[in-house]
């Protein structure tokens, strides 16, 4: 009898170590957003591009070495997109005199669609053109607003998924202001 | 050596016959396929397809850049063939992907680390099972007459039961070809 | 409405409480009057969750904006049809069908078992009202369905595009729901045959009943689903080894592996613990499956939003796993049951054979889904298990699933009589040799494909041939005859039927997956491309405003490459206003052998030139068809067919086990 008392204990220590190890491994998935991926960009080189403006000449991403870039992705049919472009209007006319460049780069849309909305919601930074997504892809783009920081050696600094906060953008700049000082 | 005999051991040694054959057969053309199986030299739409296929579409839920209708998915295919065309081999183009994108969008698990387990554990799943299951089959197979049956059923059958078993055997007997 | 609902899901949750509590109490201190009373409360939870869902319908219906569920799921453009759809359209409204079909399959159980009721009946009724006490609680409080807005808007968002475009939507969910929710029933007599432990097998007959009417509804909900990402999503494919997808699969193989291993416990009173093993194993997967769909742990197309839920499911599933293989554990000296074997080569030890391979496929299915989340959890590499991976590792164990299915039904019982087995071996075997031989002389260069099609063939003709020489036998006694024996046998020709099937499913399977065409291809307007000999012309586009949405579609005319007109596609792109991106919808010209399926992937210059994908895609309609006739098989098999007088004193599933004598064929 007490046999089966000890054989039933280890049996149901096994279950119960069993169970608590799974529960252990899911509870790691909760509360974390299964569509946000690491980017493996982060703190290397930024991908250079050569792309159109839509109103001035190319713009080429190592020609701004020495400035801080934030590159935006967006498209004119992306809605929250729209949410964060005062944000980064904001940004722009905060820093545009401190050596911090922000440019647009328009991705899947028209040349028309995108040059409507940059007229009727009075973009003031610089817009590019993606026409063949090349860059988007080198960026490692997995959905629109997304946003990267490359500081002045050309690294990037962070990615950032989804819109940006004005106040939260600006004192990353401004960190990435300082370090690049020191 | 009569012929009635011959005729009675071709009866019950043909089908066995007629299943070798078979299996045989089935083995043979397995075997040649599976050496003149690939094709000499794929075209290149082909291969693009082959490595698009080994791509997760990064803005797709599950389906393959192979597979996903959506425009990324599109201009990654023509990524993919412009790469081909500049004379990069699938290695590199999928390492370039992996450079911007991680181990992610890969469609199977990268062969090294701990995600290269993924590619062992099937084949120690279907082992242990089989494995499991021979042993069992052995163990009860050479277990002795006194089987779960003979355990139970202590009481003789009554009437009626015998009954029920008749008619079930007599069923049995029906239906089944003889 | 809401106020309605809101209180209808307390006195729910009050209802199944007292059940659960009344079933369990009365069983144990013998007081059949409160057992009777929480059997009865199950049809006052029934009316009471259908009144909830009334409550939701209506306000969708009605345009109720004052409700949050109805402002982000319907809008005053939605028609009717999917309006009423927007019930399972999010993961609040689907948790109240959910509870629906949790309360209907309890009033079922109560309706059944009103007059003769086995021993474990009160324990079960008590589980399953554990179990609807969960799913409440979840709707009363962590998931709000009748939460109020604060201020009423005019217009709602409308239900997620993908939700809204076509109208199998109607039928994939609630089928699947009732193929996961039902593993309840099963669980719950399981777990009570533990709670009671009585050393009788009562509970086999009643669990494999209730498992076989689940697997039906299962086998439907998958195909359902496979039609659906078929004909809507596109892409050319009706699986995508998407997580959902799988955790879906995984109940099924393993309710399969019980099925075909319950019959040795019915027949030789072998395989106790395992078959309640796998009983519980099914409903902790469909939980498991539920925490990874709802719980927002994976992404997948299928996969609700972001939901509060994610602890709470995780808690009900350990408690699931504790509960049942602790209880399983703590019963183990009084399941354990002797077996032997007559032969290694009989009935018996191939169901032991499928077993092994059903659960090793359902196993390497798991390892596959779980484990993205075991690399990131333990090195914090993010990777990707997807298609390709899960066909090479899965393919393997199903070919040699498919010649267990088509030869083991061949096999006799107990002793092996290795000469007769062999002799109605011979059509089938020569049938698979001969249709493998023909598929690589037609060309096929795939080893899977020839083995696929070679197997299925065996299969087809195994267990073809089995029905066919049933029917042979009955038609000596007249078309009674024929009735009689196909009654008689019910159990073994509905099981052949289901074989025949997989047959059926498994050479569309092999076809689509190894011998479809596709091409992409951009067209101008009046441009024309050859594709699997057709002419494919592009019409132009033309442009449909309708209410809820606008309609871009592009025609393209077929034509045989050697003359004659083979009608139109109509591939079009749906344009929802709550959507970025327009919603692909393919047009399908379905064929006996193959499927012409174009899907249109974007449209440039305003429509003059599109861009088209083009599939051939072989077998489809085999996989639909078979998959069918699984499912019927299933029904015919679960069908209630009340037994003649003469076969009253037969022998029943449970003094078979005791008595050890042959009866009937399976």
């Amino acid at each position: 009898m007490r046999r089966i008392t000890r054989r039933r204990g280890i049996l149901l220590g096994v279950v119960a170590a069993v169970v608590s190890a799974v529960v252990v491994l899911l509870s790691t998935g909760l509360g974390k957003d299964p569509s946000v991926v690491a980017s493996p960009l982060v703190g290397r080189v930024a991908p250079d591009f050569t792309l159109s403006q839509l109103n001035g000449p190319p713009m080429t991403l190592s020609k701004l070495r020495g400035q801080v870039v934030v590159v935006n992705f967006w498209a004119s049919w992306c809605t929250e997109c729209h949410t964060e472009q005062a944000a980064l209007d904001q940004t722009w006319q905060q820093f545009q005199d401190s050596g911090v460049v922000v440019v647009g780069v328009n991705f899947e849309d028209t040349t028309g669609d995108a040059s409507d909305y940059v007229r009727t919601a009075g973009v003031a930074y610089p817009v590019v053109e993606d026409t063949d997504s090349r860059t988007a892809l080198a960026y490692g783009l997995r959905g629109i607003p997304e946003t990267f920081i490359v500081d002045k050696t050309g690294r990037i600094v962070d990615r950032i998924i989804g819109p940006v906060d004005a106040t939260k953008l600006s004192s990353e700049i401004n960190e990435v202001l300082l370090a690049g000082a020191r | 050596m009569n012929a009635a005999a011959a005729k009675a051991r071709l009866r019950t040694k043909l089908p066995v016959l007629m299943v070798l054959l078979a299996v045989l057969v089935g083995a043979i053309t397995l075997a040649v396929v599976a050496v003149r199986g690939h094709q000499a030299q794929p075209s290149q739409a082909q291969q693009v397809q082959q490595i698009a296929a080994g791509l997760h579409c990064p803005i797709c839920k599950d389906l393959s850049v192979a597979d996903s209708p959506a425009p990324l998915a599109q201009q990654m295919r023509a990524e993919i063939a412009q790469k081909l065309r500049a004379g990069e081999s699938a290695d590199e183009i999928r390492a370039s992907f992996v450079a911007a994108y991680g181990d992610s969008v890969l469609m199977s698990p990268p062969r090294r680390g701990l995600s290269g387990a993924a590619y062992f554990l099937p084949a120690i799943v279907i082992l242990v099972g089989v494995l499991g299951a021979a042993m069992l089959i052995r163990r009860w197979v050479r277990s002795p007459e006194t089987g779960p049956a003979d355990d139970v059923e202590a009481a003789p059958l009554s009437a009626t039961q015998r009954r029920a078993v008749h008619r079930a055997l007599a069923r049995l007997r029906e239906e089944e070809p003889a | 409405m809401g106020q309605l609902g809101t209180y209808a899901l307390l006195l729910g949750l009050a209802l199944s409480g007292y059940g659960a509590v009344a079933a369990a109490l009365g069983a144990k201190t013998d007081r059949p009057v409160l057992v009777e009373s929480a059997r009865r409360t199950a049809f006052g939870l029934f009316a009471t969750i259908l009144v909830v869902n009334g409550a939701m319908m209506i306000a969708l219906l009605r345009n109720d904006f004052a409700l949050r569920y109805v402002v982000e799921n319907s809008s005053r453009e939605t028609p009717a049809f999917f309006r009423a759809l927007s019930l399972w359209a999010a993961d609040d409204g689907s948790l109240l069908l959910w509870n629906l079909i949790l309360a209907g399959y309890i009033a079922a159980v109560a309706l059944r078992f009103r007059r003769d009721r086995p021993a474990t009946f009160p324990y079960a009724l008590s589980v399953l009202f554990v179990v609807q006490v969960f799913y409440l609680i979840l709707v009363n409080g962590p998931a709000t369905p009748f939460a109020t807005m604060s201020s009423r808007p005019a217009d709602g968002a409308g239900p997620a595009p993908l939700l809204q475009n076509h109208p199998l939507m109607a039928v994939h969910p609630p089928f699947l729901y009732l193929g996961f929710i039902g593993f309840t029933v099963p669980f719950a007599f399981g777990i009570a045959s533990l709670l009671a432990g009585h050393g009788t097998d009562e509970w086999v007959s009643i669990i494999r009943r209730w498992t076989l009417v689940v697997w039906c509804f299962l086998t439907i909900g998958l195909l359902l689903g496979a039609l659906w990402s078929y004909s809507v999503l596109g892409w050319g494919g009706y699986w995508a080894w998407d997580p959902v997808e799988n955790v879906a699969l995984l109940p099924w193989l393993l309710s399969t592996a019980f099925l075909h291993s319950v019959m040795l416990q019915e027949r030789r009173g072998m395989a106790r613990l395992w078959n309640i093993a796998l009983v519980i194993g099914a409903f902790s997967l469909m939980t498991f499956g539920t925490f990874l769909t709802r719980g927002s742990v994976l992404s997948s197309v299928h996969a609700f939003a972001q939901t509060a839920v994610g602890p709470a499911y995780l808690a009900f599933l350990a408690v699931v796993m504790l509960v049942g293989f602790g209880l399983l554990m703590w019963r183990l000296p009084t399941l354990r049951t002797p077996a032997r074997l007559d032969s290694a080569i009989s009935r018996e030890a191939a169901f032991v054979g499928n077993n092994v391979l059903l659960l090793a496929a359902a196993a390497i299915i798991l390892l596959g889904t779980a484990f993205p989340l075991v690399v990131e959890a333990v090195s914090g590499q993010q990777i990707t298990v997807g298609g390709p991976y899960f066909r090479s590792a899965v393919t393997p164990v199903f070919l040699l699933l498919l010649l267990l299915a088509g030869t083991a039904p061949l096999l006799p019982w107990r002793a092996t009589n290795r000469a007769r087995a062999l002799r109605r071996l011979r059509v089938p075997a020569v049938a698979a040799a001969l249709v493998m031989v023909a598929t690589a002389l037609a060309g096929v260069r795939n080893v899977t494909a020839v083995a696929g099609f070679g197997l299925a063939a065996l299969v087809f003709v195994a267990n073809g041939q089995e029905v066919v020489s049933g029917l042979a036998i009955g038609r000596r006694g007249g078309r009674s005859g024929i009735v009689r024996t196909m009654l008689r046998g019910r159990r073994r020709y509905a099981g052949l039927v289901v074989h025949v099937g997989l047959a059926m499913v498994a050479a569309g399977i092999t076809a689509s997956s190894t011998l479809g065409q596709q091409t992409e291809v951009t067209l101008k307007a009046g441009q024309s491309t050859v594709f699997a000999g057709h002419v494919l012309r592009y019409e132009g586009l033309r442009t449909d405003q309708q209410p809820q949405r606008i309609v871009l579609s592009a025609p393209v005319k077929v034509n045989n490459v050697g003359g004659g007109g083979a009608g139109t596609l109509d591939p079009r792109m749906n344009l929802y206003p709550a959507a970025t991106e327009p919603i692909g919808s393919p047009s399908i010209h379905r064929g006996v052998v193959w499927d012409l399926y174009a899907s249109v992937i974007s449209l440039q210059e305003d429509g003059n030139s599109a861009t088209f994908r083009f599939y051939r895609n072989p077998g489809v309609n085999w996989l639909w068809l078979g998959g069918f006739v699984m499912a019927l098989g299933g029904v015919a098999a679960a069908w209630p067919v009340r037994r003649r007088h003469d076969d009253d004193e037969a022998p029943t599933s449970v003094r078979r086990t005791r008595a050890p004598v042959e009866v009937g064929a399976v």
